[in-house]
């Protein structure tokens, strides 16, 4: 018996509860779908459906079973893909992404690493948004990442969280320009220049909501990434633009994100109290862990990254550490 | 063997699927969602087969266990209980806030499982009716995948345990929020959003006991306070919406029945995770109610003849 083929039609007929509809989505016809699931449930010894004429429910065995049955075929995906990559020669592969923020020397960083460490396993390095490496990891696609927080990290495991903090890149004449270390509601007379929204709404609002919660709600927001389009919106506007240290501020070494560049236009100040920070970690499906060419890629990226990351515990997302007495904001209490 | 005969399913309209994902994205949380149109069973179906952590939302299973158990006659729901202000579980609302032993019949400490999700009062219940028997309940109204392993005490407990000695604080590192068990549906009760509308539909159908413990039902689940989620997608006070929500860090869940004034009725389920732990995301929660409503009026939107 074809276990892996009879536990699909199982699953399908369980999720559907109508052998015509399981049947549809299975490609196939329905007397041998039923013929299927009857040879299962004489394989198994158990029932797994109860049917009438009118309709078909899972039995108490048939749920036991359900999750038994899911996570098999989760496991024979992967020995097929796994399988697939031996077939090809891939075998000593891994598919990693970067994120498009990082700058160029930090991809040649992470590169030049992973020859040292990664003993011999080739890296397919891609360029991808957070948002589509969460995607690619959750099909198998992707083996390794570095993604920027927050995102949904359901079903990844973590590298450490590296955390930049975040200054202002003013032009050189604004006033604000006179502070050496520039509070956020310095800044409410300006624009602000921001990557667009579509590409990570939830960083895009936490960064509005913490400058808010700083005082600074800004005149306009202006959506540009590209150094050299910032640099334009700087010079020629009351405009700000957030942005980890840069050369042009003393710093032990260069910042492994780009940023505008430096010039005797503009100038960098840290923000008073750092409240903003991107924060990245290394990501991969969760039991991937082990797997030497992920790793090799974790700890190559995390290396990369660290060695400019802040070192203090990371509290990015403010959460209060007193209770809260006024009013309930969720419905769980820890 | 026989094959039953299926409901009649219409396919969902071009587009509702693509907007509410898109609604979802806007919001930053990813989302899974199943609409019913509870006289036709017509459908919109974004996800509705996935496992999803059910959170508070499962109270509405215990709810209906409770009114079967009061049905067949295995305990009076006016009977009073005696709620000792130590040993409760604790929450921000009802008896779980409050300092001091209560008295209450069962079902007005149903009406705090629901109308404010008291956990207290939810465990209070819970403890009188049993996990099997709320199983038991949701398997016989056809919920197959729909799971209560844990007391709602467990379930904060594991939360409490998850996230250290560092308390809330720690739901700010992404590394905690990815190991915790209370958002993987494989280790807490879980359901999934098709198998939510089923049991709403059944509860306003007076398929789910009868009529007059569904009466009772739809009333509890009518006096539900919170605006934020599903009922903000629709604010027109002619149109009524009933729901219980569902929270832990980066979820937000609302399942509820949205009833307009021509006798329209549609149940829906939504249930959400977050990229952001923040506690107060105003999107998130809202985006409940915007994905509801495109799913709605594209249940309402009349097909063009031939179509």
């Amino acid at each position: 018996m074809d276990l892996i083929r009879h536990v699909q039609c199982f699953v399908a007929v369980a999720e559907e509860l109508h052998f015509g509809r399981a049947a549809q989505r299975l490609g196939m016809a329905q007397p041998p779908l039923s013929q299927r699931v009857q040879r299962l449930e004489r394989e198994l010894g158990v029932r797994l459906f109860d049917r009438t004429t009118r309709q078909v429910t899972l039995t108490k065995s048939g749920t036991l079973l359900l999750t038994e049955a899911r996570n098999l075929l989760a496991s024979a995906e992967a020995l097929t893909a796994t399988a697939r990559h031996v077939r090809e020669g891939r075998s000593g592969l891994v598919r990693a992404a970067l994120s498009p923020d990082i700058a160029g020397e930090t991809v040649a960083a992470v590169l030049d690493g992973f020859a040292e460490r990664g003993h011999g396993v080739e890296l397919e390095l891609h360029e991808l948004s957070t948002a589509e490496q969460v995607d690619r990891l959750a099909r198998h696609e992707l083996d390794v990442g570095l993604i920027r927080h927050p995102c949904d990290v359901t079903g990844l495991e973590l590298g450490p969280v590296l955390r930049h903090d975040l200054g202002v890149l003013l032009p050189h004449d604004a006033p604000a320009a006179g502070f050496e270390v520039v509070p956020l509601a310095a800044l409410a007379g300006y624009e602000l220049i921001l990557f667009p929204r579509e590409l990570a709404p939830a960083v895009y609002d936490d960064l509005l909501t913490t400058c808010a919660r700083h005082g600074l709600t800004p005149q306009a927001v202006r959506h540009g990434q590209g150094a050299s389009f910032t640099r334009g919106l700087l010079l020629s506007r009351r405009a700000v633009a957030f942005a980890p240290r840069t050369e042009s501020a003393p710093s032990p070494s260069s910042s492994p994100f780009p940023s505008s560049s430096p010039s005797p236009e503009t100038v960098w100040r840290p923000l008073a109290g750092a409240p903003l920070a991107w924060r990245h970690s290394a990501a991969w499906p969760r039991g991937r862990g082990e797997d030497a060419g992920v790793r090799a890629f974790a700890d190559t990226v995390t290396e990369a990254l660290g060695r400019t990351a802040a070192s203090e515990s990371d509290t990015a997302v403010p959460m209060p550490s007193h209770p809260l007495h006024l009013r309930p904001a969720a419905e769980y209490w820890i | 063997m026989t094959e039953p005969t299926p409901h009649p399913r219409t396919p969902p309209p071009p587009g509702a699927g693509a907007r509410i994902g898109a609604a979802f994205a806007g919001a930053g949380v990813t989302g899974w969602l199943h609409a019913r149109d509870i006289d036709t069973d017509a459908e919109v179906d974004a996800g509705a087969d996935r496992p999803v952590v059910t959170a508070s939302v499962h109270k509405l299973c215990v709810l209906v266990t409770l009114h079967e158990a009061a049905a067949a006659g295995r305990l009076d729901l006016t009977e009073q209980t005696e709620i000792p202000a130590h040993g409760r579980t604790p929450g921000p609302t009802g008896l779980g806030a409050m300092l001091d032993g209560a008295r209450l019949s069962l079902r007005d400490a149903a009406f705090l499982m629901m109308s404010v999700s008291d956990n207290a009062a939810a465990d209070v219940l819970l403890e009188r009716v049993g996990l099997d028997a709320v199983n038991a309940t949701t398997r016989r109204l056809g919920m197959p995948r729909t799971e209560a392993v844990e007391t709602f005490g467990s379930f904060l407990g594991s939360l409490r345990k998850d996230a250290g000695p560092a308390g809330p604080r720690a739901f700010a590192d992404p590394r905690v929020i990815a190991g915790l068990r209370a958002l993987d549906p494989a280790r807490t009760n879980r359901s999934t959003p098709r198998d939510m509308t089923a049991l709403l539909a059944a509860v306003w159908r007076d398929e789910a006991g009868t009529p007059e413990h569904c009466a009772a039902m739809r009333r509890i689940l009518g006096l539900q306070v919170w605006p934020h989620r599903l009922a903000s997608g629709f604010p027109f006070d002619d149109v009524q919406v009933a729901g219980k929500t569902g929270s832990v860090p980066t979820l937000r869940n609302e399942v509820g029945v949205v009833a307009y004034p021509d006798g329209g009725r549609y149940a829906v389920a939504v249930f959400t995770r977050a990229a952001s732990p923040a506690a107060t995301l105003p999107a998130a929660d809202a985006v409940i109610g915007t994905a509801a409503r495109l799913a709605v009026e594209s249940l309402r939107t009349p097909s063009p003849p031939g179509a």
